[in-house]
């Protein structure tokens, strides 16, 4: 076992966050309320990135998630939910029954990852590495993932305008 | 040189009617199709004259093989023998005059073109019929000929009469033509090929294979083979088409029903002539025999011009049958010849008075209908009416409007009385009657005897009654004024062919037949040799030495070549060399007396009117009833065969309309109302029933698992999860 | 901390967001869902990078990716959502079952 360090603590401090308010963002009735949960989860992941040593990863996670896609669905909240409808309606049976196919799940998942051999024993020496962003930006822009990067801007594109497409009202005349 | 010569001989004719004919049908009249047809004749006939020189050494024959079935070969060829060319020049001068006559006499019809492709038809048929080397291809062209013969009988077909004469002369020569078929078939079993001459030929294999016994056998066949020719040359019971197909054009009766293809039933019995047995040979006789004497018998009576010309044409045919199965074969193809000139002569006369009495003919019509209508009444029988331009009632002293027309008729008159010397159908008929008392005397056989008997009587009714027609229509005073002052005498174009003709008839131009070495007959001896070595003796110790002492009157050339006919009937025996002799001086006075004798009669009748026929007549009023009414044939056939045959007919009809109807209308009822019922509720129960029963269970089984297809994304997740999870537990397991 | 924390938390995530996904009566919720199974795999791309291979960031850089992809996928999803609420006056789910066999 290691030894219980501040580290130690803050880390099971955002582990616990993030798992709490994922809870959270599952079982509350409430949208809004299930989404600012969703927010303090992405929090929590950023968290815990900082904690891989991946700074760049991180704040992409905040920019993005918390700072778009949270936003978004906001606003999806907001557009279509009168206020008789942001309360989540869950029937029991389904409820069981995919609590029951999730609970199998995670079983299972968590049986993979006790029995990996190959990830036993990965303990996080604590090394400092270099900041990633000058890597990444290297990797990116001159390097194997230039053309993923085009590829994927192209698709931000498309999905772009294909979601102005499919959301305007259509024009009929 | 032979084989140009046949093909322009066959192909002149019938590229005259391939091209016209066609034309024909396009409804065009050609210009000049008659000069070119004609044209195409006379090359023929120069051909034929050519031909003449070439074939006089030996016979000449041309084969190729024309269709192979199984194991047997039909071969198509020529066979050009010194009878071949002398029929190949009769049919082609006589064709090639009447194509002449034909422009004249035709010249306002409307189908004039069609009438000379008709006739060009008919001249390559006949032409193809006479060189065949086969019986094949003889039967091809015997059936071309009787196909024209049926075109141009019925050539005016608006008329009822002509319409029912070429049915029946087509109906009744195929009566004939059945049997010839058969024994074709006949011959062609036994010997495995229808070739006449050459090694493989049936007359080569009759004499070497056949034995005795087959005697009986070859005899069957050859009279029925002879069948065919008592249809075509209407030799009797077959004879009553003949009369009837005068209601063809009269160069058409001239031709076809008078000079060739009648003599074509000669011809192939000629033909024939090497397997004819002994008693094959008196059928054919006595049918010829009694023919004579019967259509002879018939022309006495009759007022038709043309009518009493064909009955005479059937006696003269009969005449001929008569010489063949007696036995005398050149005399026979000897009068073919003679008669095919001096009858179509008379046609071509009989055409010529007819046609100056034509333009009466249309005057007169409007009466004629009127009479038409009363004859209605009475009992129809075929030919029996007589138009007003050929009754010879209405004629008389035609001479002196038409005089080249009458002194070539008195020619032919003449010739085929048989007066002597200088008229070539004495020489002929006396090498007939000579003939037959030859072989009646040679043989000691009553049959022959009376055969020659039969023969002469027909010989003196034929002088009688072609004088009576001469007397009728040439002589005394005009009858029917009227008409009188119309006749005219006929264009160039008719009497031309009718003088030419008239030449023919004098024995200078028929001299091939008096040289004993041009026409050799075949040798039939080998068949006959049996029977006749046990009659040979007796024919020597017969009483032929008193004949020859009474009639001692001898006539050098005609002993000459009757001596060579002798020969012919018993090959190689020169005993019989008097008996012949003693015969033609017989034969010769006797058939004077006879013919002089006719004339004579005819002559108190008809000319001085010191006897009346009318009271003879009244007389003898059974008799004359008889042959009035043409021995009954007509009411016989009309009334047994052709009765019977409805009568057959409508037992048939009734047959079918009960039983056969009855049947069919059965099983559709039965088909219908109960087997339909049966597979329609087949179909409606047990097959739909299955489809619809297949249809629902889908649409049950559909409609379950349609459920799971719930439309609902979670659920398809769902699903996708558990999946998952069982395969991995599944893998994790195994 | 070893590598099998992060992908506990990583699995508890995941199966949150299936669970989500699985029992949410609201397309917005289920789109929730999907962010936190998106987010446990980001995680574990960046745990097996940081601990599998210290020295090479691929993994980080997918990780990017992935978040680049989850933009797209809300843009893209919310954009349905709007049409299918103006379509059918609802996100739930279960009502939106045209494709109802």
């Amino acid at each position: 076992m290691e030894e219980f360090t501040l580290k130690t603590f803050i880390f099971y401090g955002f582990a616990l966050t993030t798992v709490a308010s994922a809870l959270l963002v599952v079982t509350v009735r409430n949208i809004v309320h299930a989404a600012f949960s969703l927010m303090v989860t992405l929090f929590g992941v950023a968290g815990l990135y900082v904690f891989l040593q991946a700074d760049f990863l991180a704040a992409t996670q905040v920019i993005v998630y918390v700072g778009g896609i949270l936003v978004l669905i906001l606003f999806g909240v907001m557009m279509t939910s009168g206020r008789l409808e942001m309360r989540i309606h869950i029937e029991r049976g389904q409820l069981l029954l995919g609590g029951a196919v999730a609970l199998v799940l995670l079983m299972l998942l968590l049986t993979v990852i006790a029995n990996t051999p190959a990830w036993k024993n990965r303990i996080d020496d604590g090394t400092e590495l270099p900041p990633t962003t000058e890597r990444i930006g290297e990797l990116i822009l001159n390097g194997p993932f230039l053309l993923p990067f085009e590829v994927v801007s192209v698709l931000l594109l498309v999905a772009l305008i294909g979601a102005a497409l499919i959301s305007r009202k259509e024009v009929r005349d | 040189m032979v084989v140009p010569l046949i093909s322009f001989i066959l192909l002149c004719p019938l590229a005259a009617f391939a091209v016209f004919g066609i034309l024909g049908l396009a409804n065009k009249r050609f210009p000049r199709q008659d000069y070119l047809s004609t044209a195409a004749m006379l090359i023929a006939l120069a051909c034929s004259f050519l031909l003449l020189r070439e074939v006089v050494p030996s016979p000449e024959a041309h084969t190729v093989d024309w269709l192979s079935l199984g194991n047997v070969t039909f071969s198509m060829g020529f066979y050009l023998d010194s009878v071949t060319v002398i029929m190949l020049i009769v049919v082609t001068l006589v064709s090639s005059l009447v194509h002449i006559f034909s422009m004249g006499y035709m010249h306002d019809d409307p189908r004039y073109p069609r009438f000379f492709a008709y006739l060009s038809l008919f001249s390559f048929s006949m032409l193809f019929l006479v060189v065949s080397d086969n019986l094949l291809g003889i039967y091809i062209g015997w059936e071309l000929v009787g196909l024209c013969s049926y075109l141009l009988i019925g050539f005016w077909f608006e008329k009822d009469s002509a319409a029912n004469a070429c049915k029946k002369a087509f109906l009744t020569t195929r009566v004939g033509d059945v049997g010839m078929f058969i024994g074709m078939m006949m011959l062609f079993t036994k010997f495995q090929t229808l070739s006449l001459y050459g090694e493989d030929g049936i007359f080569t294999l009759a004499a070497s294979q056949l034995t005795t016994g087959d005697m009986v056998w070859l005899s069957i066949a050859g009279v029925l083979i002879f069948c065919g020719a008592i249809g075509k040359s209407a030799q009797m019971p077959l004879h009553t088409w003949l009369p009837d197909a005068m209601e063809g054009p009269t160069p058409v009766s001239a031709l076809i029903h008078a000079a060739t293809m009648v003599a074509a039933g000669v011809y192939l019995t000629a033909r024939m002539f090497p397997i004819l047995t002994e008693t094959s040979s008196l059928v054919i006789a006595y049918v010829g025999g009694i023919t004579a004497l019967v259509a002879a018998t018939i022309a006495i009576v009759r007022f038709d011009i043309k009518r009493v010309l064909a009955y005479s044409t059937i006696s003269q045919l009969g005449y001929m049958m008569l010489a063949i199965g007696a036995g005398s074969y050149v005399a026979g193809l000897f009068h073919l010849t003679t008669h095919a000139f001096f009858k179509a002569l008379l046609f071509l006369g009989s055409g010529s008075v007819i046609h100056a009495f034509h333009a009466m003919h249309a005057h007169a019509h409007d009466d004629e209908k009127h009479d038409h209508e009363h004859a209605d009444d009475e009992e129809y029988i075929l030919g029996s009416e007589i138009p007003p331009d050929q009754d010879m009632r209405n004629m008389g002293g035609l001479r002196h409007k038409m005089p080249i027309t009458f002194i070539t008729m008195l020619i032919a008159t003449l010739s085929i009385s048989g007066v002597p010397f200088i008229f070539s159908g004495f020489w002929s008929k006396d090498k007939i009657l000579a003939g037959v008392l030859g072989r009646a005397m040679e043989w000691n056989s009553i049959h022959h005897y009376i055969l020659f008997v039969i023969a002469l009587l027909a010989a003196g009714i034929t002088a009688f009654y072609m004088f009576r027609l001469i007397f009728m229509t040439f002589f005394g005073e005009p009858r029917n004024q009227e008409m009188h002052e119309m006749a005219h005498e006929s264009p160039l174009s008719m009497t031309v062919p009718l003088i030419v003709l008239a030449l023919l008839s004098f024995p200078a131009v028929n001299t091939l037949w008096f040289n004993k070495d041009y026409v050799k007959p075949p040798q039939q001896s080998h068949l006959h040799a049996p029977t006749h070595a046990q009659l040979a003796p007796d024919t020597k110790t017969g009483g032929t030495g008193v004949a020859l002492s009474l009639f001692g009157v001898s006539e050098a050339v005609a002993a000459e070549e009757d001596a060579g006919q002798g020969t012919q009937d018993v090959h190689g025996d020169d005993g019989h060399h008097g008996s012949a002799h003693t015969a033609h001086t017989i034969a010769m006075v006797l058939s004077i007396i006879v013919a002089g004798l006719g004339i004579f009669l005819s002559w108190l009748f008809y000319h001085r009117r010191a006897l009346s026929a009318e009271s003879v007549a009244t007389t003898f009023r059974p008799v004359y009833n008889l042959f009035w009414h043409k021995y009954y044939f007509d009411e016989f056939y009309d009334g047994v065969l052709v009765a019977l045959t409805v009568w057959k007919a409508r037992l048939f009809a009734r047959f079918d309309g009960s039983v056969v109807d009855g049947i069919v209308n059965g099983v559709g009822l039965v088909t219908r109302d109960i087997l339909a019922a049966f597979v329609g509720f087949f179909d409606n129960r047990v097959v739909d029933g299955l489809v619809n029963r297949v249809a629902k269970i889908t649409w049950a089984i559909g409609g379950r698992i349609r459920r799971i297809q719930t439309g609902a994304i979670q659920t398809y997740l769902f699903v996708v999860l558990v999946g998952i999870v069982l395969l991995i537990l599944i893998f994790r397991v195994l | 901390m070893t590598l099998q924390h992060y992908l506990v938390i990583s699995a508890i995530l995941f199966t949150l967001g299936i669970f989500a996904v699985l029992t949410r009566r609201n397309a917005i919720s289920i789109l929730m869902g999907i962010e936190l199974i998106l987010n446990s795999c980001n995680l574990n791309f960046a745990a097996f990078s940081r601990f599998m291979t210290p020295e090479d960031i691929s993994g980080q850089i997918i990780a990017i990716f992935g978040i680049v992809l989850a933009a797209a996928e809300a843009a893209v999803f919310l954009a349905i959502i709007l049409a299918i609420y103006r379509e059918f006056g609802s996100i739930r789910p279960d009502e939106v079952d045209t494709l109802k066999g």
